[in-house]
């Protein structure tokens, strides 16, 4: 299995002295990698980094080989690295219909350049959104929004997707739906690394589990495993390492 | 009363241009730009320099300064803001002053403060329902007409526009939706560049081509554009309007000297109770 996202001692901060600290991770192409952690940790922060908003003060980001390092976030966009932030994650004032023409109509340099923005596919994938588009999309409820931000990071046909706490603050309903369609979006070979809160439903559709405390990887562990764990609560307490090494 | 009325439209809706440069550049950079004034005294004597002294009809004079002077912006933006664009809005801010300053002072340098006007024949004045129109009121209303228009078209049908409603809702989400703000921000400067040296024509032709010409309307062109809501298109026309015919008829009342301050207190009562104008968009800060 060949890995199609390599992170590699990624140091990385907003002022003096870094957020992260040193970052290894590994995404194997077609998986599912889950980071949890307790607030504060450094998850965010991670993903801003690979996305190119943050910049790598030390260590590396390798996409399918190539070294991410010193490519804008447009540029990685194009290198097939898909980023739904945490928060701020639509245009508000934009039109549905405007946010997910705008993600594609950028790219045209790479090869999805024909074809429409709204796929068979992605109405599929999410059903809501056509009686929408000539909404505001400050105007969608939460689980609208989210769903649209996800489905705008997917108009671009990325090969890694990368989603920031999607079910948060959402209803149960939503939660099943976004991790329904994170698992039918890898089921069509896009490989995720989805930061997340909801431990337990976000692990039953990965692979791995990268717990993550204080800017360091406390954890790396097949998620199932992750799962049958006695006490997944006190993964949070920053004692991860050696409850690990306990089990 | 009507002629009064009507009067006050044309010497507001001749705003209109620099407005909606400032509601753009506004969205964009998030910085007022105080240097729009300047920049239409500029182009208005890059206008006169090729429709008088190089004797070139004014339209094409003005087609041609317009294009040049939407890559000059590119080019000075290059120079001094970009260099500050990290240090926030107050430093741009300060930044535009000190550049109005300057480029007033060019054209003083170049033309001196004797007042100058353009190459065109005049034209009788005609009627039109009891009112008196002449030539330049005739254009000023039918151009900023059409650039309210393809300003509109331009931020809701084109990509371009688009991407700078993006840029301007979330600048960082736009990055990592795959635009290139640095790319739109230069877009944005040539195209307030076309409607700043359109909108220094208009002016001139209405009155006369001096070095304060242009920064004489700033309070008036800033009233409109947060009147009409900081982003909005219509909004910049509409506000233009209204303050335009707002001031004029407050001279009905007031001594003219103090005209310029019905815009002041119009920016004044619009900060208090609607700090988004009549037709922007909230502006939440993150
Ligand atoms: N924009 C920012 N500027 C400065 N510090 C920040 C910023 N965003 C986050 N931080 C700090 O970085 C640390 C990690 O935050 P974050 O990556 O958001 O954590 P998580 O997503 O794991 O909850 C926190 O201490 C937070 O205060
Ligand atoms: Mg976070």
């Amino acid at each position: 299995m060949s890995d199609i996202l390599v992170i590699k001692e990624l140091h990385a901060g907003y002022g003096e002295g870094d957020i992260l600290k040193g970052i290894d991770i590994t995404l194997p192409a077609g998986r599912v990698v889950t980071i949890i952690g307790p607030n504060g940790s450094g998850k965010s922060t991670l993903l801003k980094t690979l996305a190119g908003l943050l910049l790598a003060r030390r260590g590396d980001i390798v996409l399918k080989e190539q070294s991410l390092r010193d490519l804008s976030p447009p540029r990685r966009v194009r290198a097939g690295l898909s980023y739904v932030p945490q928060e701020y994650n639509i245009f508000r004032n934009l039109t549905v219909l405007e946010n997910l023409k705008i993600a594609r109509e950028f790219m045209a340099d790479r090869k999805m350049r024909g074809g429409t923005a709204i796929s068979d596919e992605l109405i599929e994938l999410f059903p809501e959104l056509p009686g929408k588009f000539k909404a505001r999309a400050g105007n969608l409820s939460g689980g609208q929004r989210q769903m649209l931000a996800f489905a705008c990071a997917l108009t671009v046909h990325p090969e890694v997707l990368m989603l920031d706490e999607p079910s948060a603050g959402l209803s149960p309903k939503y939660m099943t739906d976004i991790f329904d369609t994170v698992k039918k979006v890898n089921a069509r070979g896009v490989s995720v690394l989805m930061v997340e809160q909801n431990a337990i439903e976000a692990l039953r559709i990965s692979d791995t589990c990268v717990v993550m405390a204080n800017g360091h990887v406390r954890l790396t562990a097949l998620a199932n495993q992750v799962l049958e764990m006695k006490d997944l609560h006190s993964l949070y307490l920053g004692d991860a390492k050696e409850e690990a090494v306990a089990s | 009363m009507l002629q009064t009325a009507f009067n006050g439209l044309v010497t507001g809706i001749i705003v209109t241009l620099p407005a909606l440069a400032v509601t753009l550049l506004f969205g964009v950079l998030k910085f007022p730009n105080f240097a729009v004034g300047s920049m239409m005294t500029l182009a208005a004597y890059l206008v006169f320099a090729l429709n008088v002294q190089l004797g070139w009809p004014l339209v094409i004079s003005t087609a041609v300064v317009a294009v040049a002077f939407g890559g000059l912006l590119i080019a000075i933006d290059y120079v001094t803001f970009k260099p500050l664009r990290e240090r926030g809005s107050i430093t741009l801010m300060v930044a535009s002053l000190g550049l109005g300053f300057v480029l007033e002072n060019i054209a003083r340098l170049a033309y001196g403060n004797t007042a100058r006007s353009f190459a065109i024949e005049l034209a009788r004045p005609f009627r039109f329902l009891d009112i008196r129109m002449n030539r330049e009121q005739m254009i000023t209303i039918v151009v900023s007409t059409l650039a309210m228009l393809a300003m509109y078209f331009l931020l809701t049908r084109m990509p371009i526009g688009r991407a700078m409603r993006a840029v301007a809702d979330n600048p960082a989400l736009a990055l990592v939706r795959g635009i290139e703000s640095p790319r739109i921000i230069r877009w944005t400067w040539f195209i307030a560049g076309m409607l700043l040296a359109v909108g220094g024509v208009l002016i001139g032709m209405d009155r006369a081509l001096e070095p304060p010409m242009g920064s004489s309307y700033l309070v008036a062109v800033f009233a409109a554009a947060i009147l009409g809501g900081l982003g909005s298109p219509l909004g910049a026309f509409i506000g233009a309007l209204v303050i335009g015919i707002v001031s004029e008829l407050a001279t009905l009342v007031i001594p003219p000297n103090y005209r310029i301050g019905i815009p002041l207190c119009v920016i004044a009562l619009i900060l208090i109770f609607r700090p988004q104008g009549l037709f922007g968009q909230p502006y939440i800060r993150k």
